[in-house]
């Protein structure tokens, strides 16, 4: 059966709805393109209860994490977030998700919808040698995403605690509305933002997240905030540079070629995929992950082929149309040797070579977007 | 101007069951995308059309319209050559969004066979198959 969120009424009668993920989620309220760019100039809010979500709770949490996880989950003081991957022995990517830790010995593992059971199934077979419990949160959480160079101050207004304090990838609990949420200071837009977890608030019973929701549009009314779909979600995270799950990275898909080498700490003891991973880093990948910007008009999509000069040098994983650019970007993997920032490339657009040129993510001008700009 | 839930049928144009519409300009058949086409689509952000000269078949695709997330064929709903093509939806693609029976008009054809119209809707018929489609749905 499909399921529905928290704010299925208040999508139905609002949003075009399509399946995702097994749930009925909003694609786009207006449109994409004013949703995307609200979230850039100003704030969006985005429900993403249909996201997974675990608490792992144990003496042995951060020991065992470290095994399952290729991040360095030591470095991870309570009440902070940290971006990671879970691998196979292959060192192929069974999922990218945020691990956030509440406590010294309870976490919170938020990854892909898609990816709900086989996640959960991964870690409570891995978790048998080790003393911790897994526990599937997903349905007794709602999760939104407030996202946007306004988003903290659209939450302040409703927030018991000064949000000030919550630097990025931090954490903290908060009242929301007067309602109990924790808040990460991360997201999937490349924006400022927060992740807000509405606790111990079942799909069955929808009050406490409808409340917020409803409190954090008014809130952010001053500042233009309009309910997004998951297509604006999409676009703002291809613009980010951020991989989608399934996409632009899979369990045939390495970190090390994914361009996510930042998340595998090989100095760590023993963990899944590491041997794999070590070899490969030894070795070098042979096909790497990239932006490409387009040249001219024309619109790269999933299986589009790379070219240089005349030759095949690989496909792309994710592209769009780019409503703050207004042109053509992509994500692809092209052969390692080919993956230079500024040379120029052919994307074949059905019969049409169109060119384009290899680029840094994100894809915008970070001191002018993103969490990082330099003015707001 | 018929409206059917909101989708504007003129009257006086032919409709193709791929969301196209012909309308007769003496010897020659304009054609574009219906207001139902544009509004399913939204934010058209590309479009691909062929140059003058080319060959066209009724039923088959001719060229491609995109919307942020999406790519759709255009389908031909006349055989012939391209006499003009709007050079303006190139750089306006939000021009079909806009105004999808006049200024967003895509080719001017030369029909190869007229009678091909009748295997075309009339705006009449074409009110019907909106209304039925639309029930669907």
């Amino acid at each position: 059966m499909i399921k529905k969120t928290h704010l299925y009424e208040f999508h139905r009668k609002n949003a075009k709805m399509e399946p995702f993920a097994g749930f009925e989620m909003p694609m786009w309220y207006k449109n994409i393109t004013p949703e995307h760019m609200a979230v850039r100039n100003g704030a969006g809010i985005f429900d993403i209860t249909h996201m997974g979500r675990a608490l792992i709770i144990g003496k042995d949490a951060e020991k065992f994490l470290n095994y399952v996880t290729t991040n360095d989950v030591a470095k991870l003081t309570p009440l902070s977030a940290q971006y990671s991957t879970f691998c196979n022995e292959n060192g192929g990517i069974k999922d990218d998700f945020v691990l956030s830790r509440l406590e010294q010995e309870k976490f919170l593992a938020v990854y892909n919808a898609a990816n709900r059971d086989k996640d959960y199934d991964w870690l409570v077979k891995n978790a048998a040698n080790f003393n911790v419990q897994v526990e599937d949160v997903s349905d007794n959480i709602a999760m939104f995403a407030v996202q946007g160079p306004k988003a903290e101050k659209t939450l302040q207004k409703i927030s018991t605690e000064n949000l000030s304090m919550i630097q990025r990838f931090k954490c903290g609990w908060t009242k929301l509305a007067d309602i109990k949420t924790f808040l990460s200071r991360t997201g999937y837009t490349g924006e400022d933002g927060f992740e807000v977890f509405v606790w111990d608030t079942p799909l069955e019973k929808p009050g406490n997240a409808v409340t917020v929701w409803n409190n954090v549009l008014k809130a952010g009314e001053e500042f233009g905030i309009p309910p997004c779909g998951l297509g604006a979600r999409d676009t703002l995270r291809l613009e980010a540079g951020m991989c989608l799950y399934g996409n632009d990275i899979d369990e045939t898909t390495t970190p090390l070629e994914a361009g996510l080498g930042f998340v595998v700490k090989l100095e760590k003891e023993a963990f899944i995929g590491k041997d794999a991973l070590q070899k490969q880093k030894t070795e070098g990948v042979k096909r790497k992950r990239v932006g490409i910007r387009m040249s001219e008009a024309g619109i790269p999509r999933q299986h589009h082929e790379v070219f240089k000069g005349g030759q095949k040098i690989g496909t792309v994983t994710s592209g769009t149309y780019s409503p703050l650019l207004k042109i053509g970007i992509a994500m692809a993997y092209v052969a390692a040797e080919h993956a230079t920032v500024g040379d120029k490339v052919e994307v074949r657009i059905r019969e049409k070579m169109t060119e384009g040129e290899i680029v840094k993510f994100p894809f915008y001008d970070p001191t002018k977007c993103g969490y990082a700009r330099k003015t707001v | 101007m018929v409206k059917v839930n909101g989708y504007d049928v003129p009257e006086g144009l032919y409709y193709s069951k791929d969301y196209e519409w012909a309308k007769v300009e003496g010897d020659k058949v304009r054609v574009g995308i219906t207001d139902y086409a544009q509004k399913q689509l939204r934010e058209i952000v590309y479009v691909e059309i062929p140059s003058a000269g080319t060959s066209v078949k009724q039923n088959e695709p001719y060229g491609t319209v995109e919307s942020v997330k999406s790519v759709s064929d255009l389908v031909a709903p006349i055989s012939g050559t391209v006499e003009q093509v709007n050079e303006e939806v190139s750089s306006k693609p939000e021009l079909l969004n806009q105004d999808p029976y006049n200024k967003g008009w895509l080719l001017l054809i030369k029909p190869s066979n007229m009678d091909e119209l009748k295997n075309l809707m009339n705006a009449q018929q074409s009110v019907e198959w909106h209304k039925s489609m639309l029930k669907e749905c």
